[in-house]
This record gives structure tokens, sequence and C-alpha cells, in this order.
């Protein structure tokens, strides 16, 4: 319970301070795991909007006392001014809109939204035969690739190569600057081909909107000081 | 005012909280409701995702339930006062999809078309309604007595509380007595439905098994 109420003294303080300052920017703290996981995209927002941020990887040992005071029993949790937000795209959303990387209408914010759940539909059907390509499942890696991995990644995929093409090629998924669905798509395929090489290599305008993310020089400086994990 | 048209099969299912969205605005739609077997395969393949619902804005698609009705509920009003409380709404919104496709489906789906004394039907309650239930109705339990303004996010009503209102009223339905223990859950649900738009959508609605 320490945890719970150290958040709560946390919460006051700011609730204090944003009273005696009240044009300070918000204190965000974000808390998951040591990976990237669903996490990621948040840190990456962070990153391009340089926004300060205390990135909290919790070790698994913390985690059991850590999910008492947790809203839903998951992570990530931000935490904006001592405030709890649970669940990764609500966070990325939140995030993204304060930012400027939602969508620079309401439509394209729709349809960044819907990649972004055509993307977790996909996540959930693949999942499967991934945990068993990077190790943590056990399961005939050749077999579950011709009857899961192969036709889930090319109807997702194919979806997003036809999505970039029509975007005009430019790079992004949706409009003409990046949004938090490019940088989903793009950490996910480095996820893939770290354990799947050339698994990916049939979709060269989804591979060009991957490069447009890691080329950007506030991702680029934030790849290489991120700690690297497996996934 | 754009022409919408909301594209889904004929039942309520997925297709219930855009229309309940419109009902709220108060704002014209086309109920386009298609037969699984004799109309959708035409038209799959215009669809983006070739999947339904799907909302048709003046001649463009959005697919994807949660965002064509997130965008609707924002622009009317529905998506939550402050970012926080939009980002609240989908929390919410999120975390029932989570439980809702994830093992409470085994049970649910029976539970939807099971007869009187259907075994298996008990055994999927046992093993995977009751446990999920109990992970779930707990939060929106606590998510209303937190607020105390009879919504779930804030003090008026938003998409979040409709998609949530209509599944616990199908679930008191089909499934008397399972969520005795929720009493604020079982009021939410009730006190939604009597808001008038809502009430009158309800009461001219297609009728159907889902």
């Amino acid at each position: 319970f320490r945890a719970c109420s150290m958040s709560r003294v946390f919460f006051y303080f700011f609730e204090i301070l944003k009273y005696i300052l009240p044009e300070t920017m918000p204190s965000y703290k974000l808390t998951y795991f040591d990976t990237q996981g669903f996490a990621e995209v948040s840190r990456q927002l962070f990153a391009l909007s340089d926004t300060p941020f205390e990135d909290n990887r919790l070790p698994r040992e913390e985690w059991p006392e850590y999910q008492k005071c947790t809203p839903f029993g998951k992570m990530p949790v931000l935490e904006v001014d001592g405030q709890k937000l649970p669940q990764s795209f609500a966070i990325a959303r939140f995030l993204a809109r304060k930012f400027g990387f939602a969508g620079k209408t309401e439509w394209e914010q729709a349809w960044v939204d819907a990649l972004g759940d055509q993307f977790k539909d996909y996540l959930n059907a693949f999942l499967p035969f991934f945990r068993v390509a990077f190790g943590t499942a056990t399961g005939d890696l050749e077999a579950m690739k011709k009857s899961d991995g192969e036709p889930i990644r090319d109807n997702f995929f194919g979806i997003l190569e036809k999505q970039a093409k029509d975007n005009g090629s430019t790079g992004f998924l949706v409009g003409s600057s990046l949004t938090w669905i490019d940088l989903i798509v793009a950490d996910h395929m480095g996820v893939v081909e770290y354990h799947l090489p050339h698994f990916l290599d049939g979709f060269p305008e989804v591979q060009r909107v991957r490069r447009n993310v890691i080329e950007t020089p506030k991702i680029k400086e934030w790849l290489e000081k991120r700690p690297e994990r497996p996934y | 005012m754009p022409k919408y048209t909301l594209h889904y099969f004929d039942m309520r299912g997925l297709g219930e909280l855009c229309r309940q969205i419109f009902a709220l605005a108060e704002v014209d739609f086309e109920d386009k409701r298609y037969d699984m077997e004799k109309e959708w395969p035409a038209f799959k393949s215009q669809t983006p995702f070739r999947q339904l619902p799907v909302l048709e804005v003046d001649g463009k698609f959005i697919p994807q339930l949660y965002a064509h009705c997130r965008m609707l509920a924002t622009e009317h009003g529905f998506a939550g006062k402050t970012p926080f409380d939009a980002a609240w709404v989908d929390a919410i919104a999120d975390q029932h999809k989570d439980f809702y496709w994830g093992d409470f489906k085994k049970f649910w789906w029976r539970a939807l078309d099971a007869a009187e004394g259907d075994l298996v039907h008990e055994e999927l309650k046992t093993k995977f309604g009751i446990p999920e239930r109990d992970k779930f109705f707990p939060l929106i339990e606590k998510q209303l007595t937190e607020t105390g303004t009879g919504f779930l996010v804030g003090d008026s009503v938003t998409w979040a509380d409709l998609l949530i209102s209509e599944h616990v009223s199908v679930i008191v339905r089909v499934v008397p007595g399972f969520l005795d223990a929720f009493p604020e859950t079982k009021k939410h649900a009730e006190k939604i439905r009597t808001i008038p738009q809502i009430a009158k959508w309800i009461e001219r609605r297609p009728v159907t098994a889902h």
C-alpha cells in the first residue's frame, strides 16, 4: 500500500503547486514493465514533443504490489500531476492530441483511431504465433507461420500497404505528418523483424513509413538512448 | 449537416452504440442493415477493412466502431468535457473491449442462445463467465461510486455510459441475477435507458434477437 499512498501525497503536492503556479507544465510519469510493449508509443510521443517525463520501468517483482493501486489492474499507467490514466491507447491518444500527433482534422483523427484499433485486433490474432517466434510459448513455428502468421500478416499489412499508397506514398499512414499510428506500426515492425528477419519485406509502402519514423531526428535520438529490449 | 449512413447487420450488436449516439444527439442517419448471407458478401469488398460496422459520411467511410463513435460523440458533446475526461471515456471503453472479447466471450456467446438446462452453458459460466465478470464489473462499480454523478465519467452522459448500459441491460435479461452483486452498475443501466432520447430510440428500434 505504500506505493498507493505515496501517489496520493504526490497528487496533493501538485494540486497545491498548481494553485501557487497556475502556468506550470504538468508533470508526467509513465509506469510500465522494462520493455517496449504497449508503452513505447507514449514514450516516443514524449520524445517527439521534447516533453520531460519519468520513464518508470517497474521490475517484475514489484508488479504484484504496484498492481493494487492501478485503476484497472494493468499497465501502462500514465500519471498527469498525480492523476492516473490507464489503457495504452487512451494514454497514447491523450498525449498525441496534446502534442499534435493525433491527426490534423477530426476525420484524420478518426482514421488514425481506426487503424489503431485494427492494429490491436491484428495483434491479438498474431500473438499466439508471435510468442512462439520470440520464445515465450512453445509450438511448431514453421507450421504456425503457414497457418496463422502469414495469413494474419497479409490481411493486416495489406490494409496498411493500401492505406500508405492511397495516402500518396508520403511515408505517413494518415495525413501529411507523423501520427501515433505511424509510431505504433514502426515499433511493431522493428520487434517483428528482430525475431523474424525478412518477414515484412513484402510491404514496401509500410517499410517507407517505418524508415520515415526511425529517421525522424527526435525518434532517432530516442532509439539511440533507450534501453534495448527484445519486445 | 453531413449525410450519415451506418452500415451494419440487422441486429443491435456492434451497431447499437453508434445508433444510440445518433439518437442522443438527435441527428438523422440512414440505418442500413445487411442480411449476412444475401447482401453482405457483395458489399464487403467496398468497405475499407472488409468488416462492419462502417460509418459513411458524405460518401466516405470510417471503419472500426470506436473510431467512428468517438468522432460522432466528440462532435456532439458526449465524449467528456475535458481532454483528461475524454481519455477516461476511452480507457473504460477499451477495458470493456478487453473484457468482452477475452475469455468472457466463451461464456457470453453461448449464453445468448442457451436453452433452459444447457449444461455446457453452466460449465462455461463457472469457468469463464463468473471469473471474468468479477474482474471487470468491480471496476465499473468503483468508477460509479467515485464519480457519484450517476455517470461513468464526469457529470454528464458520454458514449462510455451508452456502451456499458447497453451490454448490462442485455446481461440482466439473458442471465437473470448475474449482476446482482453490482447494484450501482444495474442502477446506472436503468438510468441511462430513461434518458428521453435513448428511451425513444429503444421504443422504436427494430426488435432483433441480438
